[in-house]
Parts: structure tokens; C-alpha cells; sequence
């Protein structure tokens, strides 16, 4: 599983890394770091809330 | 009523967040709930008498096309020269006011001071503040939360932040007060009475400077060079109207919310860590803030002609009742997981301070219940709801054995 990042539609509400900082890393302003995200296996389900927690949808989630 | 001629007449709806059902200041109101039958009618209407000034709006009903609205801030920009005609000179409130390109740079001058890291560098003050204030109150046995516990407590973060004397609480409140809720010309006063205190201010900062927010405006630079005194003023001036009575007004939509539902309240006690989430569906519930934007040019949104210089109004406690993205939307549900709720806007003007008051709310309702034991709607009372410019709650008696 991976997550698109798309980083112009970032506006820092922060909600991805309220549900796991380990996999959503943020700058230090609290928007999110460029680069899309390779998820680890086991934690699919997490990254899957995170990535649905963005008010701006600029997570995108694409399955393998 | 007041129709341009651009606006089909069966878009027009004789609609105000005065005037409509559940608007006015009533007991036992509901005015989040009254709007959410907006979803039954048209997506997008005509409001031809929807502002403090008698000016006609749009209203985006649903939430994906508020999130086209507001992510747009080129088309739909948030110049709306509020405190223009009441100063007699431009004067705009930074950045909510500044449009990109020019908005980004003054928003990443400021989003360091409120960002989710330096929120948690505040946790441990304001959870004393909101500490002590209950803990003076609940021998009591019963109090009026908003004037006892959300405004003390809300304003008092505030002020704290801003570098302000708590002692000046009930003169600021009092200015918010006429300039959210007051008669045009009262608007008009406060206005100029809260610009004149932050010109004071910067003058004071440039000459004394301390640990506080003016001082560090003062001292900051965009571009390569400091800020003028019109900048600094135009950022005050914002924080103070965007922060000083809408975390109090969510305070006090919580704490009723949690006092009329008693299984709700129990089950935040028995599972204190499903705060946090709870907060985010009262949030949703609960919205107070209307988002307004003016077409900066004639554009169009779904199939609407709007024109160069319409009002587009963004409720959000409309948005957060849209069935097509909050399934059962008036249903209250604290457990509710997948909760992309609009209470802090979208866009390039995202609430700068959304970090800090959700941090409130959660420490708010935290010690609320580690402190008072179960609590009600005191006997006899009903709290007192408005709509308006921002919807909220001017009083509410709760009541604990």
C-alpha cells in the first residue's frame, strides 16, 4: 500500500499525523513532508485512517 | 428585498442566519441543527438580505462544493475589506484578508507560533488555568459555565499568547462582543476602539519589547523586510476578532451537549481517552464560524453564474450536517471515526489557530469531567442559543450533587 502525497493541497490541519505520526512526518509549521509514502506492512489499517482523515484530500490511497 | 439581475429569481430564498428558523437568540435552541434542513432544498441559493449590513449572499449548502469555494482563494478571495468602512482607510486584517500569492508569506511568518508542536509547548499552562477555574467552582455545586469556566478559560489562553493583561478580560470581551453581535454603528465603534488599542500596542512592543506575540510581529520580516506598523496592527486586529469568543462558544455547546445526553457523558467518563475523538464530532455538531468570500472575478459553480463581486457565504455547521459525507449527519455519535468536518475551513485559509483549540477543547472537557461529578442542565433554566454572524451560546446553568 502506498499513499500519494499531494503537497499543494497541504494546508496544515494535521489530522493524518493525529492518527499516526510515525507514518504521516511533518514539517515543523505541522504540513506534511513532500515524498508519498510507502506504508509498512502491518500497518495498513492505520495509514488507511490517516490518509482518510484529510479535510483537503491531499492523501490519496493506492493499493499495490 | 434586493435581488441583482444576474440571479435567477428561483434561486432566491428568503433566507437569513438572523432571521431564519432557529436564528434568533432563543432558550433551549438548537441553531446547528435548524440549518441542516438547508440539505432538503437547492445546493446552492440566493440569500438577498443575509448580512449584519442587509447585503445579499450565495449559501454553499453542501460540503464538497464549500470545499471548491474555499480552496479556490484566487477566484473567491477573502478581501472583504471588513474594517474599511468603519475606519475610513484599508486597513485589511493579515492574512486572513491577503489573498495568495501574497497571503503565503505572512501565513508562514505566523504558523510556527501555532503549530501542533509549539500548541503542545502551551499544554501544560492552560491545563492549569483550566484547573484552577474549576476547581474554584465545583463546591458549588452548580455554575454558569460560560461567564464561570469557557470565557475565563478560553479568553485567558488568549490573552496569554497575545502578551495581553488578563486584568483587561471584561473590556475586550465587551469590545468582541459589539464587534461580532452589535448594531452596524456599534460595529463601527469597536472597530475603531480595538484598532486603536492594537496601534498603542505596537507602539509599545517596538519601544518595550517582551516575550508576547506583538513583540515577536514587530520584530519579524517578510521578504526580507520588517513589518510596518499597518501589518502588525491588520495581524492583531485578526487575532483578536478570530480568537477571543470561539473556543467559549464550543465550550459551552460541549459541556450542553454532555449535561442533556447523560449515556454520552457517562461514556466519555468511563473511556476518558475517546476524547479526543469526541471532540472532533462535537466539533462537526456544533460549528459556529459562517466562511464568507467574494467572486473576485465572474466564474461559475455548478452551472451557477456567479458574478464579479457576489458574497459567497460558507456555513459550516451546514456542511457538517451533509449526508453525502456524514452518514446519519444529525446523528451525534462521539465514536464517529471518519469525520472530515469543515469547523476550521479548508483552503489556504485553514483556522491558523485549530491546533491550539482543539488542544482547549480536549483539556476543557478532560478536567470538566475529572473535576465535577455528573452533571445536568440545572432545574428550571434552559441555556440561551443564537445563530448571526457567529452562532453560540450566551448562557448555560449546569447543575451536580
Amino acid at each position: 500500500m502506498r499513499i500519494k502525497v499531494l503537497n499543494e493541497k497541504c494546508q496544515g490541519h494535521a489530522r493524518c499525523a493525529a492518527q499516526s505520526p510515525e507514518i504521516f512526518r511533518l514539517d515543523d509549521d505541522g504540513f506534511i513532508l513532500p515524498g508519498d509514502i510507502a506504508v509498512p506492512e502491518g500497518q495498513e489499517r492505520t495509514a488507511w485512517r490517516g490518509a482518510k482523515s484529510c479535510p483537503e484530500r491531499a492523501l490519496v490511497i493506492e493499493d499495490d | 428585498m434586493k435581488v441583482p439581475d444576474h440571479v435567477p429569481p428561483e434561486l432566491v430564498r428568503d433566507f437569513s442566519y438572523w432571521s431564519a428558523p432557529g436564528m434568533p437568540p432563543s432558550r433551549g435552541g438548537d441553531p446547528q441543527g435548524a440549518l441542516a434542513s438547508l440539505h432538503d432544498g437547492p445546493p446552492i441559493f440566493f440569500a438577498p438580505e443575509n448580512s449584519y449590513d442587509g447585503h445579499g449572499t450565495w449559501v454553499i449548502v453542501r460540503a464538497a462544493d464549500q470545499r471548491r469555494v474555499l480552496q479556490d482563494a484566487t477566484t473567491f478571495s477573502s478581501r472583504r475589506q471588513l474594517f474599511e468602512k468603519a475606519l475610513g482607510e484599508d486597513l485589511p486584517t493579515i492574512p486572513l484578508e491577503i489573498d495568495p500569492p501574497a497571503h503565503g508569506a505572512y501565513r508562514s511568518l505566523l504558523n510556527p507560533l501555532l503549530s501542533p508542536k509549539r500548541v503542545m509547548a502551551m499544554e501544560a499552562a492552560n491545563r492549569e488555568r483550566a484547573v484552577e477555574l474549576i476547581e474554584g467552582l465545583k463546591g458549588k455545586g452548580r455554575c454558569e459555565v460560560m461567564e464561570d469556566f469557557a470565557f475565563p478559560f478560553a479568553v485567558g489562553v488568549f490573552l496569554q499568547f497575545l502578551g495581553l493583561p488578563q486584568s483587561r478580560r471584561q473590556e475586550f470581551l465587551g469590545w468582541a462582543d459589539k464587534q461580532l453581535h452589535g448594531t452596524p454603528e456599534e460595529r463601527g465603534e469597536a472597530i475603531r476602539t480595538v484598532i486603536a488599542f492594537m496601534r498603542e500596542l505596537v507602539e509599545l512592543r517596538r519601544r518595550e519589547p517582551a516575550e508576547d506575540f506583538m513583540t515577536f510581529v514587530v520584530q519579524a520580516e517578510v521578504d526580507g523586510r520588517k513589518l510596518d506598523d499597518r501589518e502588525a496592527v491588520g495581524m492583531g486586529a485578526l487575532l483578536f476578532i478570530a480568537g477571543l469568543d470561539t473556543v467559549a462558544a464550543a465550550i459551552g455547546f460541549d459541556l450542553r451537549h454532555l449535561a442533556v445526553h447523560q449515556e454520552a457523558q457517562a461514556q466519555l467518563r468511563a473511556d476518558p481517552a475517546g476524547i479526543p475523538l469526541a471532540v472532533e464530532e462535537l466539533l462537526r455538531a456544533f460549528s459556529t464560524v459562517l466562511v464568507t468570500r467574494v467572486a473576485a472575478r465572474d466564474t461559475e459553480l455548478n452551472g451557477i453564474f456567479i458574478k464579479a463581486g457576489d458574497r459567497v457565504s460558507c456555513p459550516s455547521m451546514v456542511a457538517n450536517r451533509d449526508p453525502d459525507e456524514f452518514p446519519d449527519p444529525n446523528r451525534i455519535d462521539l465514536r464517529r471515526e471518519d469525520n472530515r468536518h469543515v469547523a476550521f475551513a479548508y483552503g489556504p485559509h485553514r483556522c491558523l489557530g485549530s491546533h491550539l483549540a482543539r488542544r482547549e477543547l480536549v483539556i476543557a472537557i478532560e478536567e470538566w469531567l475529572r473535576r465535577i461529578p455528573t452533571f445536568r442542565i440545572s432545574e428550571g433554566t434552559a441555556p440561551l442559543t443564537h445563530g448571526g454572524h457567529v452562532f453560540g451560546i450566551q448562557d448555560l446553568e449546569l447543575a451536580w450533587n
